[in-house]
């Protein structure tokens, strides 16, 4: 199956940012005729070495070898001229611009210098159909839904007729259907001889379709071997570095009988008419697929996106806070997904990082106490094992340690409620370890958490129940003894018999 | 016009003229608007549909839109210009010192032209290569052409060819005939490979360069383009006013940027489109016209247009918020 | 602990604002300053340094409400019109049963406090991008100065006014300390309040800061009442040392502020910088003008070397890092 030189091949690459090393030494090989798979956790290194190998960014050290031969200067327009298509996790479409415009964007068919539209639609129509997007091709991209934003992305690198195609992560935002369109359409590439990079978290999926796997740990390289012979458990060691158990705390329920929030039929964004109670003491899972509104429940909670509910009542008070100051006077703290955007000024110290929730409610024109405020974030790094001078910047941390300043940050003010959306996204092992341990201890500390995730098992092994949400509604709630990936991902999808369970 | 139009129709129209349709998408109301205040104008001036009467109303409005476009391009892109009024002063006192002279009108303009080209484009370049704000580069940019425009006619002055004052500015709508000349090669250029991808640089710079276009020549390009149109509207000035005078662009900029922001563009990048754009200007022309002839006081006139610029850009975000 | 490592402490700490931008752009005014006292003898004489500081703490002034708003994440493009409405309102104000003319002078301030409030409040309620809503203010205040100016020059007969503009307690000018004191007044906030990193937090990222509860919409509001209470004051200033007030007497502030800001180092797309910069940034700009006229140059030559040294300074030490 296999020829001699791979068609594309990275060689002891290594890359860090900031400081903080991504990659160290990694070497990767794509044949034609192969599905490859790589796999790694969230941050493990995987889109680093995607950029590398497209040319989207330099490497510090290492070689990228096309058809054996080194090139000592990738770019995106090398890697293009050499057939290598990427989908990226990040959208490269253009809004405003049409489906065709988008898969052809970068390499149009001209006649006399103008972009010949009556060839564009047919080959455009062409790689469109190839991945069932069938809405008309005149159609600006920022009008579709992102699952199918993601096909636009897919038939873009097909048009191009990729010798590679590497495709991060392209089924977490696609329906059952259209992640099927897929795995066909890889399997006929396959048979073509494309070179074909495949970067899943499903298993089950990168199981059934891959020949050959790559794995990351922490930026290096753990394993690079055939599929046959190991199972699902057995690539789970192999990314985590441990048996999957072990990443999870052990702990007896502290839900008590009070209530934190209760809300009846409460409808923000694309939540309609849910009925929940929180109680103190518990963690509070949300499920379901990307996208289905889980986003919008916390928001609306929090005040920062407007809500309707018939009956409401937070931690004694009726009623739900109409804005963020609001919702952090009744004891509600809120830690968004994306650190970057919504989380953290990247720019600005990690200390105001730390006090910005204290200064956002303090009187405005009051003076502040440089050594006071100096002790509070000196006792929460302490307190949260965030590590270095405080005065760097925020960009100056790994994502783990961003992650832990984020939370950190509410601590000073005692909420009693708090609302994590995705908390462990990108981070490492080891902070996701001691992240899940705090999360219980605020649970045993009588707090209550609802943590937002798209991390099925950490739905399973920390919370004390677990609600699904699938388009707008509210449709399982699961307690702690019928946890399971299995009832999870079933609820997620639907009737549906679930095929994506790991 | 272009390639898009040949043979083997199935029922739906070519995929370029489906492309151009949905382009009006947002713009019906801006273009009711426009339609209502030309009514209005009309009915006020009937002289309007009078060859002569339709000639001096496109002129009035013909400066306007070429740097409207001229700002549009560059928002397009995701920056922006200050030192469109100085290029059009520039633009303004090339023509009117050296059309007059040996050059005769074909070597000035090209002298406008060129000027255009070579100031739009280094501006474009320093904000690309050396990585500074565009507001800022044009900021300082708009000291350095105002201060060459000074050089080269240090108080009003100059002149411009009576014939050429006659065939721009006089009763036939040859300006009119020009902007639509002008519209064509802008839809040419959009139909272009570095054209179209204006708006993936604007909008989403990590993934044009991802998808193998090079942003760089992109924007340097649309800086050009922006500088040529910015000239030469200084050219038809000097030709309306049959002199040149250094700092008659001033007003320019400010305009620019509210036609603009009229038509629907953007500060973002890749948000809006030209014909936006233009009747962002057409309306921005209107309103004084219209307001003028209704006797409005000068004071009512600015009360009036700060208010609408206002409420044309408040409006929308209301109801994309509901 | 002891006395090395509080010595290293202290040698990082100097280390930091050597390098700092406020430093080295002061640091340039006075070498400036050095040279060109050397080659040009009139230059360096106390008179003439202190008529550009006088100049310059009218650039200071304006400018300071620029600093708020542009480290917010604004820009404020209506400060000239401002300043005019300001310079040409107050001799207009001036209350016969106020010898002192300060009522008249407070009255002048309070309105250009609402009118930066206008912008603040189209800025943060109405979501008008703050280039369009300062820009139609100023479209909006040129039509209220026509009616109040009728296009004349209007001398003022206020005598504190007078008196601010040309006075010199100690042989300072009486200019100076107001715009020393509104800096200690400026800094104190943007550096030792809560208000402060606020402003900072919304221009850095505004939608981390609403999420961790900062007041958004009160903060912007705030920050361009403050720059419409700086640019009156600039022109109450301005009217002072000019006697008289007319249309386009601001015009030339709102360029040279949003210079005095970028040149101070203070990053034109919000969250970093300091008024600290600012202020050497205003002296800056003078003595460029100054060596600007000592060189006898025309207008356009004037102007172009202007532009090009600011930008020169621009690319020798303020280029944006790229961000998103």
């Amino acid at each position: 199956m296999a020829t001699d030189a791979p068609y594309l091949a990275a060689r002891g690459v290594s890359k860090s940012f900031f400081g903080n090393p991504v990659l160290r030494d990694v070497s990767i090989e794509l044949y034609p005729g192969r599905i490859h798979a790589l796999l790694g956790e969230n941050g493990a290194g995987k889109s680093t070495l995607i950029n590398l190998l497209s040319g989207a960014m330099p490497a510090d050290r290492g070689t990228i070898e096309i058809d054996g031969n080194p090139v000592p200067r990738m770019s995106p327009a090398a890697a293009q001229a050499a057939g290598i298509a990427v989908v990226q996790q990040e959208l490269s479409v253009t809004g405003s611009l049409s489906i065709a415009e988008n898969i052809g964007l970068g390499s149009y068919p001209r006649r006399f210098g103008i972009i010949d539209y009556t060839e564009l639609s047919a080959r455009a129509g062409a790689a469109a159909s190839l991945v069932g997007l069938h809405e008309p091709l005149s159609m600006p991209v920022g009008n579709l839904p992102l699952g199918r934003r993601q096909m636009v992305e897919i038939a873009k690198a097909l048009y191009r007729k990729p010798r590679v195609l590497i495709l991060d992560e392209p089924t977490s935002s696609l329906s059952a259907s259209e992640a099927r369109i897929l795995t066909e359409l890889l399997q006929k590439l396959k048979g073509e001889g494309v070179a074909i990079l495949f970067i899943s978290h499903r298993l089950p999926e990168v199981m059934a379709l891959c020949q050959h796997v790559t794995i990351l740990k922490d930026g290096v390289r753990t394993a690079d071997r055939s599929i046959a012979g190991i199972d699902a458990d057995g690539l789970v060691r192999l990314m985590v570095g441990r048996d999957p158990g072990d990443l999870f705390p052990h702990w007896t329920t502290a839900r008590s009988r009070a209530k934190a929030i209760v809300i009846k039929g409460f409808s923000s964004g694309l939540i309609r008419e849910a009925d929940l109670e929180i109680k103190t003491g518990e963690v509070l899972g949300i499920g379901g697929l990307a996208g289905q509104g889980q986003e919008d429940l916390l928001l609306g909670l929090y005040g920062a996106t407007p809500a309707e509910t018939s009956a409401a009542e937070v931690n004694g008070n009726a009623g739900l806070p109409r804005s963020v100051s609001q919702a952090n006077a009744m004891g509600i703290a809120y830690v968004p997904a994306d650190r970057k955007r919504e989380g953290l000024h990247i720019s600005h110290p990690i200390i105001t990082n730390l006090l910005l929730p204290g200064f956002a409610r303090a009187a405005a024109l009051r003076l502040r106490n440089r050594i006071k405020e100096g002790e509070i974030a000196k006792g929460l790094a302490a307190h949260f094992a965030i590590k270095g001078d405080l005065d760097r910047p925020a960009q100056a941390l790994s994502g783990g340690n961003q992650q832990k300043v984020a939370l950190a940050k509410w601590m000073p003010h005692q909420p009693q409620v708090l609302l994590l959306n995705d908390p462990t996204r990108g981070v490492d092992v080891e902070t996701k370890r001691e992240i899940y341990i705090m999360l219980r201890q605020f649970a045993s500390d009588g707090k209550a958490v609802v943590l937002l995730s798209s991390d099925t098992p950490e739905l399973v092994h920390l919370c004390d129940r677990v609600v699904v949400i699938r388009e707008g509604r509210i449709v399982s709630e699961l307690q702690r003894a019928d946890l399971s990936e299995q009832a999870i991902v079933a609820a997620a999808v639907g009737a549906e018999p679930t095929v994506t369970a790991a | 016009m272009s390639g898009a139009t040949t043979p083997a129709e199935q029922a739906a129209p070519p995929l370029y003229w489906q492309v151009q349709r949905r382009r009006n998408g947002d713009l019906f109301g801006l273009f009711a608007v426009v339609v209502v205040f030309l009514a209005a104008y009309g009915f006020l001036f009937p002289g309007f549909f009078t060859l002569p009467g339709f000639a001096k109303f496109t002129q009035s409005w013909f400066p306007l839109a070429l740097v409207a476009m001229a700002q549009a391009i560059l928002m397009l892109t995701g920056g922006i210009s200050l030192a469109i009024g100085a290029m059009v002063s520039l633009g303004a006192v090339i023509a009117a010192t050296t059309m007059a002279g040996p050059l005769g009108v074909g070597g000035g303009t090209a002298v406008v032209a060129l000027a255009g080209l070579g100031i739009g484009a280094a501006t474009g370049l320093i904000v690309v290569k050396l990585r500074l704000p565009a507001i800022v580069v044009t900021l300082a940019g708009s000291f350095i052409v105002g201060g060459a425009a000074l050089l080269i006619l240090p108080r009003p002055g100059g002149a411009v060819p009576m014939w050429l004052s006659d065939m721009l500015a006089g009763n036939t709508p040859v300006a009119f005939l020009i902007l639509v000349v002008i519209v064509v090669l802008w839809k040419i250029y959009l139909a272009t490979p570095l054209g179209l991808a204006i708006y993936a640089a604007g909008e989403n710079p990590v993934g044009a360069y991802r998808s193998g276009i090079r942003v760089d020549r992109v924007l340097v390009s649309a800086y050009a383009i922006s500088g040529l149109l910015s000239a030469c509207a200084g050219l038809f000035v000097a030709a309306q006013t049959g002199s040149g005078d250094p700092v008659i662009g001033t007003a320019f900029t400010l305009n620019s940027i509210a036609a603009a922001v009229l038509g629907g563009i953007g500060f973002l990048g890749g948000q809006g489109s030209m014909r936006g754009a233009l009747a962002g200007s057409l309306l921005l022309s209107l309103m004084i016209s219209v307001m003028f002839f209704l006797g409005f006081t000068p004071v009512a006139q600015y009360v009036a247009q700060g208010l609408i610029i206002i409420g044309a850009v408040a409006i929308p975000q209301f109801r994309r918020k509901r | 602990m002891n006395s090395s490592t509080s010595a290293a402490s202290f040698t990082r700490r100097a280390s930091m604002v050597l390098r700092s931008r406020p430093f080295l752009t002061f640091a340039t005014v006075l070498l400036v300053w050095a040279v060109a006292s050397v080659m040009r003898p009139g230059f360096g004489a106390f008179g003439h340094l202190r008529y550009l500081v006088e100049l310059a703490s009218v650039i200071g002034l304006v400018a300071a409400g620029q600093t708020f708003v542009v480290i917010a994440g604004g820009i404020d493009l209506s400060i000239a019109a401002i300043v005019t409405v300001s310079a040409v309102s107050l001799p207009l104000l001036s209350i016969d049963a106020d010898p002192t003319g300060l009522t008249a002078i407070l009255a002048t301030l309070v309105m250009t406090t609402f009118i930066g409030l206008g912008n603040g409040l189209g800025v943060a309620y109405l979501r008008v991008h703050p280039m369009i809503m300062t820009l139609a203010m100023a479209t909006f205040l040129q039509g209220l100065l026509i009616i109040i100016a009728g296009g004349s020059a209007i001398s003022s007969q206020n005598p504190l006014v007078a008196w601010l503009g040309n006075a010199r307690p100690a042989g300072i000018p009486a200019g100076v300390f107001v715009w020393l004191g509104v800096s200690a007044l400026v800094l104190l906030i943007m550096h030792a309040t809560p208000l402060g990193t606020r402003i900072y937090a919304i221009g850095a990222n505004p939608l981390a800061s609403r999420l961790s509860g900062v007041p958004l919409q009160a903060t912007t509001t705030v920050v361009y009442a403050i720059s419409g209470f700086t640019a009156g004051l600039a022109g109450v200033l301005l009217l002072g040392m000019n006697g008289q007030g007319y249309v386009g007497i601001g015009d030339p502030y709102l360029l040279a502020s949003i210079a005095a800001v970028v040149l101070g180092g203070t990053s034109i797309l919000g969250g970093l910088g300091t008024y600290a910069g600012t202020m050497p940034g205003a002296l800056l700009l003078v003595t460029i003008t100054a060596l600007i006229t000592v060189v006898n140059a025309s207008a356009g030559w004037r102007s172009i070397l202007f532009g090009s040294l600011v930008l020169i300074l621009l690319l020798l030490s303020g280029r944006e890092k790229v961000r998103r």
